[in-house]
């Protein structure tokens, strides 16, 4: 999957370019629009991430104009959130979803990857770990082919989870990802652990799941 | 009362004291016109009379010395007009000639004359001629005069108020064109009308150019805060991005030990604080800056039952019984964002100050004709002086509560934006009662 992140913060760029180089992508990074259009033309891309705040313009100018020739291109907008009325308006141009900076890099993959997956006409189906089976066209988890009965918030958490495996991800991450960018200052509490330990319980029903590991006062993480 | 209508009315009760005065200083002017009138016809009688006066006459009157009445007198077969010769002795310092007004009955008939009374001396003997001009015609035609300057009066009067309305009415025709379409349809200075107003006075064509010179202003400003706010997010948040996306990298190296876990996991809650805090203060200027569209059709009810169902884990989490008691299918127009983000900030309220095992009621009806939603909870309740700053930023009831005391501030916000009104009423340790109040016109 080769993926093109446009981002004038060329620490910031790093910091999603070694994640994704690091989740298995082929990134490469455009700091302003005309080097955002440059490398879109010349190589095909199946992502791209594009800031709107761009030193030489807009980053709608760049999405309008990509969009013109490359109709299979996911495009993930990455703004902040007082330009809201931009969001629905890059939807409108044709941006298949949105991040609100400051994001998790975390929940950028996770969207990234069902950006993709709906691109590709959902040809990957199913995640598997430790003979666990993730059905992602109906929410459905097997283990052995003995299905497992999840509460959609324990299939969010779970899919989260093996999407980014071998990462710690934090409560906040998790939490985030679940209910969304809520407002509330200080609302990581522990209603995500209650979801969390009845996902292991069900799980640990079927095998062993040393592999869910519990992080300390952080969050948890799911090993390959 | 409208100006136009004050105006009117003002011109027409100075009108209306300008008759009165007339009606009573009427008589007198008359009276003045008709008595110089008069008196001029007496004294050309008079001239005549004396010219005429020969000495047959005088001699008649002399030869019947011995008459009793000493009078001679003639008068006109109506009664109308009289004149007596008489021999009066003249008293010193006596004026030659007089006006004065008395009665006289001649034939039996008593009538009010203007009489003329002159002394004259012929041949050695005083007399006094008496000329009188009967005024009962006179009195009649004051009071005509009189009556038909008054209805003449009064249908100028009449005339005059409804041109004076009528011409009032189109003088400020602008300004109520302006009022309308200027003022009270302008939400924001981005849809303001910058077409000129017609109008006849150059006053109201320099008020529209007024204020169409203060909306250039207030627009400019608008623009600049919302640029300014823009900067904010992305100038502040990106740096945010970045160190939350480092920390969560270097959250992934295996190397560290538990302290340092503990510390980068710290700082990443921070951050997350800080991101809140800087998203609910954008949050609140682009409410206050009129950044949002409020025109989706919003029903309430359903907000209510998703919230309570969003927040179902947090509900369970703090053992709280929520009943659901909306009953009315409350349709609104505005931001459905914002709306919910008012009424999660109220549920959240709730949850997070009540009580283990206590209750929150979401209820709503009418009074009056109005919608109200309340949100009732078990809590720990304000006093007074707190109940008044709980809509302030940054307002906390104590200090070890958690969060930074911006939810009230925006649903305060978004509550004005939407012209709700919001109202608190709480007992300490009993609980609080947020209510929100819709317009009738929804």
């Amino acid at each position: 999957m080769n993926i093109l992140i446009v981002e004038d913060n060329k620490e910031l760029a790093v910091e999603v370019y070694d994640f994704l180089c690091n989740a298995g992508y082929i990134c490469k990074i455009a700091n302003n629009c005309s080097d955002a259009l440059e490398e879109a033309e010349s190589n095909d891309y199946d992502a791209m991430l594009l800031d709107l705040g761009l030193p030489d313009g807009d980053g709608f100018d760049v999405l309008k104009t990509v969009r013109k020739t490359k109709s299979k291109m996911a495009v993930i907008v990455l703004t902040a959130r007082g330009e809201l009325d931009d969001r629905i308006n890059g939807l409108h141009l044709g941006a298949d979803d949105y991040l609100t900076k400051p994001f998790a890099l975390t929940e950028l993959s996770a969207r990234l990857f069902a950006v993709i997956r709906r691109i590709h006409g959902f040809t990957l189906n199913n995640l598997t770990i430790h003979n666990f089976v993730l059905q992602l066209q109906d929410y459905k988890v097997s283990f052995n082919d003995i299905p497992i009965n999840l509460t959609k918030k324990e299939f969010d958490i779970f899919q989260y989870l093996v999407l980014n495996k071998n990462r710690v991800i934090t409560r906040l991450q998790l939490t985030e990802h679940i209910w969304g960018d809520i407002l509330e200052v200080n609302s990581d509490s522990n209603f995500i652990d209650v979801h969390v330990r009845n996902l292991r319980k069900k799980l640990d029903k079927h095998a062993p799941i040393d592999w869910f590991e519990t992080v300390r006062n952080v969050g948890y993480r799911i090993n390959e | 009362m409208k100006i136009k209508h004050q105006l009117s009315i003002f011109n027409a009760l100075t009108r209306l004291l300008v008759i009165a005065v007339l009606w009573f200083m009427l008589p007198v002017l008359v009276q003045n016109v008709v008595y110089h009138h008069i008196n001029n016809g007496l004294l050309e009688k008079k001239k005549k009379f004396i010219d005429h006066l020969n000495k047959e006459e005088i001699n008649d009157f002399i030869e019947n010395a011995d008459d009793s009445t000493e009078t001679y007198s003639q008068f006109s077969t109506l009664h109308n007009e009289f004149l007596v010769l008489s021999k009066v002795p003249m008293k010193a310092h006596q004026k030659k000639t007089t006006f004065e007004n008395d009665y006289r009955t001649i034939e039996g008939e008593e009538n009010e004359y203007r009489i003329l009374q002159h002394h004259f001396r012929y041949e050695g003997e005083d007399y006094q001629l008496e000329i009188g001009s009967s005024l009962s015609e006179v009195k009649d035609l004051t009071f005509v005069i009189r009556f038909f300057i008054i209805i003449v009066f009064v249908v100028i009067l009449f005339i005059t108020f409804l041109a004076d309305t009528f011409y009032i009415e189109y003088l400020l025709k602008p300004f109520y064109k302006i009022i309308d379409t200027k003022i009270r349809r302008v939400n924001e200075p981005e849809a303001f009308d910058h077409t000129p107003i017609k109008a006849a006075s150059r006053d109201f064509r320099e008020l529209d150019f007024v204020l169409n010179q203060m909306m250039d202003r207030i627009a400019g400003l608008f623009k600049k805060e919302k640029q300014f706010i823009s900067n904010v997010s992305h100038e502040l948040l990106t740096p945010i991005a970045l160190l939350k996306n480092k920390l969560e990298n270097l959250l992934q190296n295996d190397s560290l030990d538990d302290n340092a876990v503990d510390k980068i996991a710290g700082s990443l809650k921070t951050l997350d604080m800080l991101k809140k805090i800087i998203n609910n203060l954008l949050l609140i200027s682009r409410i206050d800056n009129h950044q949002y569209e409020a025109n989706e059709e919003i029903h309430l009810r359903e907000i209510v039952s998703d919230l309570h169902e969003d927040l179902q884990d947090r509900i369970e989490d703090r053992e709280i019984q929520f009943t659901n008691l909306i009953k009315h299918d409350f349709i609104f127009t505005g931001n459905k964002t914002l709306i919910h983000i008012l009424i999660y900030n109220l549920v959240t309220n709730a949850i997070k100050y009540n009580k283990p095992n206590g209750f929150i009621i979401a209820e709503d009806g009418f009074v009056d004709g109005y919608y109200f939603i309340s949100i009732k909870d078990s809590g720990i309740g304000m006093d007074e002086s707190q109940t008044e700053k709980i809509f302030s930023r940054f307002a906390r009831i104590s200090s070890d509560q958690e969060g930074q005391g911006l939810g009230l501030a925006i649903a305060e916000s978004i509550a004005v934006f939407h012209h709700i009104q919001i109202k608190v009423k709480s007992i300490v340790n009993e609980g609080s009662t947020f209510t929100l109040w819709f317009e009738k016109a929804n």
